[in-house]
This record gives structure tokens, sequence and C-alpha cells, in this order.
């Protein structure tokens, strides 16, 4: 028996000596190291990467994913990394567009040392409560498309986000509906989260400011399908539009449902709208005339666009750009930048050290970077200064840039 | 902002439409509740399954040329695909009943309501996984018109879910209170060891019960599909939890009052949306939930219930 407990002891022993090594071997350094073809070592260097991969909103979700990967593919064959012995692999978590998923992925990223910076998340709702994940583990998010202004006024010095935020959005949309539309009387739905919410509320008040009515302010809950008493209710209202702070699928689904009703009446939104999915779910019919506010401009009018163009359709043949996949891509390039900033600093092997990752928070908050979407440099509170937004239309089947 | 009185009819139009489908899918909850004593949390997925399975033979069968150059043949092919499509979910409703509730029939009681969420999640991200995460155009092949009656626009479809809902409830009915079958049925609910003793097959009759259920939910899921113009893997949850609340309001175990169930539901969901607030739909529909089920526990016609010994 004692024989049995001594070597269980020792057993136990042995497992915990080895977890120390493990443990000290990720902390004191970087992560793993590898040999690379010409015997240096190549320090291994990870950006998380979280979005919804599934569920309502994956389209776009994917989108990002896809941009980020091509970002670091696209770094790992810059030879000014190579040079530095720092090689860059993505750690991608499904956030399924839902907060405490969100939490749960973020926790995964950041128990990975190797990580020192995360390109997510695509929903306000989960960016919010994730970046104080972010900010006590001391490491940089950067938001590809979370745009409602609460992100970056909670004072964190770790948070940034490479999209327009709502106020710019929302209040865009307000005079784009009185000056190019000529709308008068617009019903307003949100979708009961934080990024549908705060963008309709900036529309509306921004609408009314110009002398619009608001004739209706109603609220819908995600997942819900019918909309045809709402639709119903709204239609003795006589709106000239409907504005919906939410995403696609629900947008789409008021846009069907209000013009099967008769209520034959343009569906405006933000970027949330703003992919194929909704003119897919709507029917082309029905989304035709639908309006779009994206952040940026369209891609065709990017600096880098055209290039990226080429780049997307020479890796993921047979998929379409999503709204978000350029930002993931400069989210992430951002990212690299301060990587190969601290690394030409400090040194490759203390990037992913708990000083290093301060010194990328740091480099990412100074950068000036020329990006896909245009110049990328943040404000104090970790926005970007580049403030563009584009409206778009639902031609023949697809969104396009608005002309009038 | 003043109450316009002018709409009621449209909602009455919506709310029926509504809770038509509630109803289709309660009878599923109701029927395995009255056989079983269980909860069945699978059905929202038999009404998810319905729709893929609808569309499946949508698109097979719309190539045939006969089937799209007449109205007959519209109609045929209507007739084909809803019977194909609920006899799939029906299999499949029997598949989870032999596999995942059968081994557990005489465990506890939570054990097979712990299986059926485990069913549920399986088929769920089954569909997920093989066949698409995002949402599919669901096809109405048909040119839908709308028709003005007394105020309210109602369109092909709305006659048609509405039309075929009823005798599909009246069809259930019929089944359950005139045929032999039916009787078993009845007699297996009352007491399941009492009619085995008279020479029920019990088996058999449970089987038939994970049938029909899924069947009627399948042919649900079809009507949705049609009418909302889409489908998702995820599209079972919000109606199938709304049924269940409707199973329950009309009495748990009472056919009949899941039909009432799911038509006062859809009915005040609409009227809520459309006179107070579409953010409180779903709060005023539960608001009703409790009070039934404060003033009469056993639902509005529950009594069948309380007679089990």
């Amino acid at each position: 028996m004692t024989i049995g407990k001594s070597k269980r002891f020792f057993a136990l022993v042995a497992v915990l000596a080895s977890l120390t090594m493990v443990v000290t071997g990720c902390g004191g350094t970087s992560a793993d190291t590898t040999d690379g073809d010409a015997g240096s070592e190549m320090v291994e260097i990870k950006i998380g990467v979280s979005s919804p991969f599934t569920g309502d909103v994956a389209a776009l979700g994917l989108g990002i994913k896809n941009g980020a990967t091509l970002a670091i593919d696209e770094a790992n064959n810059d030879p000014e990394l190579a040079e530095l012995g720092i090689k860059i692999s993505g750690f991608f978590v499904d956030d399924a567009a839902d907060p405490k998923t969100g939490v749960t992925a973020a926790n995964q990223m950041v128990s990975d040392s190797a990580v020192v910076g995360v390109v997510a998340h695509l929903n306000s709702g989960v960016s919010i409560p994730t970046s104080a994940v972010y900010n006590e583990a001391g490491i940089v998010q950067v938001s590809p498309a979370s745009t409602n202004p609460a992100l970056t006024e909670q004072g964190f010095a770790n948070v940034f986000r490479v999209c327009t935020i709502d106020t710019v959005q929302g209040s865009f949309a307000g005079d784009f509906a009185i000056d190019m539309l000529g709308a008068t009387k617009v019903a307003v739905i949100d979708d009961s989260t934080p990024y549908g919410e705060g963008l309709a509320a900036e529309f509306a008040k921004q609408f009314a400011a110009r002398g619009g009515e608001v004739v209706a302010t109603e609220k819908i809950q995600l997942k819900d399908q019918d909309f045809k008493a709402l639709v119903t209710k709204i239609q003795a209202l006589d709106p000239d539009m409907i504005y919906v702070g939410g995403m696609y699928t629900e947008a789409a689904l008021i846009s069907k449902q209000a013009k099967e009703a008769g209520l034959d009446v343009p569906t405006m939104g933000g970027d949330g709208l703003y992919t194929q999915q909704f003119v897919d779910i709507a029917g082309a019919a029905n989304a035709e005339g639908d309006l779009a506010t994206s952040v940026g401009l369209p891609l065709d009018l990017q600096p880098k666009g055209v290039d990226f163009k080429a780049a997307f359709e020479a890796t993921f043949p047979g998929q379409t750009i999503e709204a978000y996949d350029t930002y993931a891509y400069d989210a992430a390039m951002v990212i690299v930048e301060a990587i190969k900033q601290v690394a030409a600093d400090m040194g490759a092997d203390q990037v992913a050290t708990p000083a290093g990752k301060q010194a990328v928070i740091e480099a990412v908050a100074a950068i000036n970077y020329a990006g896909v979407t245009g110049d990328v440099s943040f404000d104090e509170k970790g926005d970007t200064t580049n403030k563009a937004i584009t409206a778009y239309v639902v031609k023949d089947g697809a969104f396009v840039p608005y002309e009038q | 902002m003043s109450i316009d009185l002018s709409t009621v009819p449209q909602q009455i139009v919506n709310g029926v439409t509504l809770g038509g489908m509630y109803a289709l899918i309660a009878l599923g909850y109701t029927l395995v509740y009255g056989i079983l004593l269980m909860i069945n949390f699978a059905h929202s997925e038999m009404f998810m399954a319905g729709a893929y399975f609808g569309l499946l033979f949508l698109n097979i069968l719309s190539k045939v040329a006969f089937f799209t150059s007449s109205t007959i043949g519209f109609i045929l092919l209507y007739v084909i695909v809803f019977l194909l499509a609920m006899t799939c979910t029906g299999i499949l409703g029997m598949l989870t009943e032999r596999f995942a509730y059968r081994p557990l029939r005489h465990a506890p009681r939570l054990a097979p309501l712990i299986s059926a969420i485990g069913v549920s999640l399986f088929l769920q991200n089954a569909a997920l996984l093989w066949i698409s995460s995002r949402s599919i155009p669901f096809p109405v092949l048909f040119p839908v018109k709308n028709y003005r009656i007394a105020g309210a626009n109602v369109s092909t479809l709305q006659i048609l879910i509405v039309v075929s809902t009823i005798l599909l409830l009246i069809g259930l009915d019929t089944f359950i209170s005139k045929t032999k079958i039916g009787k078993a049925m009845r007699a297996t609910s009352q007491d399941r060891d009492a009619a085995g003793l008279m020479g029920v097959n019990i088996n058999s009759v449970i089987a038939l019960t994970f049938f029909i259920g899924p069947a009627l939910g399948g042919a649900a899921g079809m009507f949705s599909g049609m009418y909302y113009g889409n489908i998702k893997y995820n599209m079972g949850f919000i109606p199938g939890i709304k049924s269940f609340t409707a199973a329950v309001i009309g009495g748990i175990g009472n056919l009949r009052g899941a039909m009432l169930g799911g038509f006062i539901l859809g009915f005040i969901e609409a009227i809520a949306a459309g006179f107070l607030s579409s953010g409180y739909k779903d709060v005023i529909a539960f608001l009703i939930l409790i009070l039934v089920l404060i003033f009469r526990p056993g639902g509005l016609l529950g009594e069948s219930v309380v007679e089990k010994v």
C-alpha cells in the first residue's frame, strides 16, 4: 500500500514537473520554436481571429476569417518578417455571434501565450464584453467590424477598430435619406442588440433633426421570422422608407414581408445588411431598390482593392468578398506591422512576453499603415481616423454603389 | 400614436396563419405527451427536417416538365412533395423513438427528456454540418396572388396554409376518434399496461404516434419555408418553443386543446405586435401562458389529463 502510494506520488511529481516546464517554456520566452529551413530558429507567434463562423451572420463572419487568413499568409511571405525570425499563424475560434460564446473564445485565445493580438469580433455585442478579457490579458484587440461607439469608450488602451463607428454611419444614413431619397416619414426598427439599437438611434436622431418624421420606433427579436404583424402596423402609418438597425437575415425578411403586404417602400440599413445574402433571403424582386450604408469605400475604389480582389480570388476560388474581408485583412496587417516593429526593437523571442505584448499595443496605437481600405491610423480612443461611408443600393439583384 | 382599428382584419389574418403553423407543431408535442407522458424536445428539429426534405423533393421533382407545365401539374407536384416530406419526417421521428427513447422507456422520466435534448442538438448540428450554416431560399413555384377580403390582404399562400392546416387537423381528429387504430392510441394514452393486456400492440402504437406527430411538424416546416421564403438549420427553435407553449395553453395531452392553443397564441402575438409593440409580443404571449396556468393548471381543455390514474 505504501509502495502504491509513493508510486502515485512520484507520478504526480513527474506530471507537475513536466507541466511547470511547459508553462515556463511558454511564458519565459516565446511559444514553440521550430527549426527553419536554413537551420535558424523561427519564433512562432499567433494572431487570434474570432468572428461568427456558424449561425445567422456566418456569411460576414467567415469573410472576416478569409480576410485575416489572407493577411497572415501574406505576412509569412514577407522577407522582412522571415529575417526577424518570426513565423505567424492564425488561431481561429468561432464566436457564433453570441456574447457568451465570444467570452469563451476570448479566454481560449488569451490562454495561449503565443497569441499577441486578436482580430475580433464582428458583433459589437460580442466585442464589448470580450474587450475586458483582452484588456486583462494585456493583448491588443483590433475589431474589423464592431461599429457601436461604446466599444472604445470604455477607456481600454488595448482596444482598436479599423471600421467607422455608428455615430458616423447612422447620421450619414439620416442625411442620405433626406437629401438623396427625399424621405419624409420613416419607420425605424432595431433588433435589440447594441449594434442595431445604436445605429437605429443615431439614424432617427439625425433624420428627425433634419426635419423628417419618425412614424414608428419598433423592436424585434433575433431569430424571429414572422414580421407580418409588425409590417401591417407600419403600413397603416404610411412611411416612405423603413430603416432597420440590425443584421441581414431579419432585415431581409422584413423587406420581403413588407413588399408582400403591398408596402412598396425601400428598406435601408447599415453595414449589417451589406451582403449578397440579404438579396438572396429577401428575393431579388423584393430587395430591388433596398439600400445599405457600409463603412469605407467600395472595394474597387479602395487604394489596394484591385490587388486584394486578385489575391482573394486566387486563395478562395468561388467565394465572394463580403463587407468586412478587407477590414479583417487590414486589422491583421496592423498587428503584423506592430509585431515587426517590436521584434526589431526587442528581438523576436521577446514579442510574446508580457512586455512585448504591451509594446505591441503601443505600436498599434502609433501605427500609420497604408492598408487596403485606406491609410490606417487610430485616434486617442482607438477609433480609425478613416471616416468614409458609402451607400449601396440593390440593382438587378446585387448591391452596387448608389449613384443619383 | 393612436390605435388604428382599420388594421384589425389584417392582423387577424396574420395571426390565424401563424397560429395554424403553431397548431400543427403543437399536435406533435401533445400526441407524444398523451401517450408517453414525455416532452419530445427533438420535435422542433422535425419541423426543420420537414422543411429540408420538402426543399429536396421540390428541387428533384420540379425538374420533371409535367409538373411545371400546367395548373394540375403544380397541384400534383405540391401534393406529392408534401406527402414525401411528411413521410420522410415521420420515418425520422420513428427512428428517433426506436433508438433514443424506446431503450429508456422504463427509465426515470428525466432520462428520455435528456435524450430528447440530445437528439435535438444532434439533428441541428447534423443539418449545420452536412447542409449549410446559411439560410437557403425556399422557392414558391406557383404565382402568388393577393386577394382583398373584408379589409384584409390575403395571399394564395395564406389560404393554402390555413386550408391545408384545417384539413390536416380535421383528418387527425377523425382518425383518432373514429378509427380502430385511433381507439388503440386513446387506450394506450389512458393506461399503457392495461391496453397491452387487452391486445393492443403498444410498440406499434407508440411508433405510429412518432410517425404522425413529426409528419405534421414536417408539414408545418414546409409551410414555414414557403411562407417566409427561406429555411435554416436552427429554424425550429423559436416555433418549437412557441408551439410547446401553445400545447400547454390548450392543455398538454389534449389534441383539440393543442389546436386551440396554437390559434390563440398566433392570434395573441399578431395583436400584441400590431397594437402594442413587437418587442413585447413574446412577453405578452408568455404572460397569457402564466395566467392560464394559474387559473387552469391543466390548460384550457386539459381535464382529460386529470382522469389519468
